[in-house]
């Protein structure tokens, strides 16, 4: 018959309640026919009863916990937006400065100007580039390891 | 927030509109700091949490599958942020600034000061009680308490099956009310 009555997840009602029934009580969340099998086992015993008192005022106790106001007035919204919203700026800037440099360098390298010249700035130019990646290179490496990298204050 | 309303600003997110953000920012923050300063016990840790998590779910948003609760999803990245700040950095749970945390009852500490001590004196006790117990019986204390989750819920966002739920909840309250008692308060 028990194991019948496993098969239908339901519980004979000489089953001794557990720790978890009586959490399940305590919360709401048994079925009603759960429930009058724990309500039955508490009339029979006064300890159980005792446990399910004591687990009731915590209960009360927790939810009666309260912060102070103050502490919601300030919204975390304006640096999360500032980091969500980044992102697209980055790109943009990104891309419009690739996007000039590429120009720049064809209507450079298409212009009248002597080779020597063309290769002489040209030379300037990927030095520049190469001083600035190599300095972002270096930040971006000290920002891996900062600890505190995730936190904007 | 309205399921569908929910859903309706989750797609604009995801289509990189980030002011579409905003709305579900302000309807989680309130609840998300709660269980944040629950978790990490000062307001600033919590802020930084909370801030955190947001982010990460924003940039994890993409990859959201529409059908699931935005809540428990949101709450499930807010745990692990505060989890993984507890573990790996100076931020520990304590008991500070008491102060800021509790609600101060001015109209009723008008009538029975007395009343308002007692009761300030049993709330701190019981966040001295919380603060023993470890992150696990806290954080699963709080999602049921303070937020009023629904077990299956709460299997969601802390990633247990189900049926672990309730035998957690046993655990957790058990450990609280030997820490109170360790601390000489009264329980029936």
């Amino acid at each position: 018959m028990r194991s019948i009555r496993r098969l239908m997840n339901t519980r004979d009602p000489r089953d001794p309640i557990t720790s978890d029934d009586l959490m399940r009580y305590l919360d709401g969340e048994l079925p009603p026919e759960e429930s009058s099998r724990v309500e039955a086992a508490l009339a029979a015993s006064t300890e159980l009863q005792r446990e399910l008192a004591m687990f009731r005022a915590l209960k009360v106790d927790i939810q009666d916990l309260s912060f102070h106001p103050a502490t919601y007035r300030v919204s975390v919204w304006d640096k999360v937006h500032k980091h969500v919203s980044r992102p697209v700026g980055w790109v943009l800037l990104i891309a419009g400065f690739v996007g000039w440099m590429l120009y720049g360098a064809y209507l450079f390298a298409t212009s009248a100007v002597s080779p020597w010249e063309k290769l002489g700035s040209g030379a300037v130019a990927i030095g520049i580039l190469l001083l600035l990646a190599s300095v972002i290179w270096e930040q971006y490496r000290g920002w891996v390891v900062d600890p505190y990298k995730d936190v904007q204050r | 927030m309205q399921r569908q309303l929910e859903l309706e600003l989750i797609r604009k997110c995801k289509s990189g509109q980030s002011r579409f953000y905003e709305p579900l920012v302000r309807a989680y923050e309130p609840a998300g700091l709660r269980l944040a300063l629950a978790m990490m016990g000062n307001a600033d840790d919590a802020r930084d949490a909370l801030q955190m998590a947001f982010i990460k779910t924003y940039d994890a948003l993409p990859r959201f599958d529409l059908r699931r609760s935005f809540g428990p999803w949101f709450f499930q990245i807010l745990r692990n942020q505060c989890r993984d700040m507890l573990r790996s950095r100076k931020a520990k749970f304590n008991v500070e600034a008491l102060d800021e945390r509790f609600e101060q009852h001015a109209v009723e500490s008008e009538r029975d000061p007395e009343r308002t001590r007692q009761r300030n004196a049993a709330k701190e006790l019981l966040w001295r009680g919380l603060e023993r117990i470890g992150t696990e019986h806290r954080e699963i204390l709080v999602l049921k308490e303070l937020e009023g989750f629904r077990y299956a819920e709460i299997a969601q966002i802390l990633e247990i099956p189900e049926g672990t739920v309730a035998s957690r909840l046993y655990h957790a309250r058990n450990a609280l009310r030997e820490a109170l008692v360790q601390m000489n308060a009264e329980y029936p």
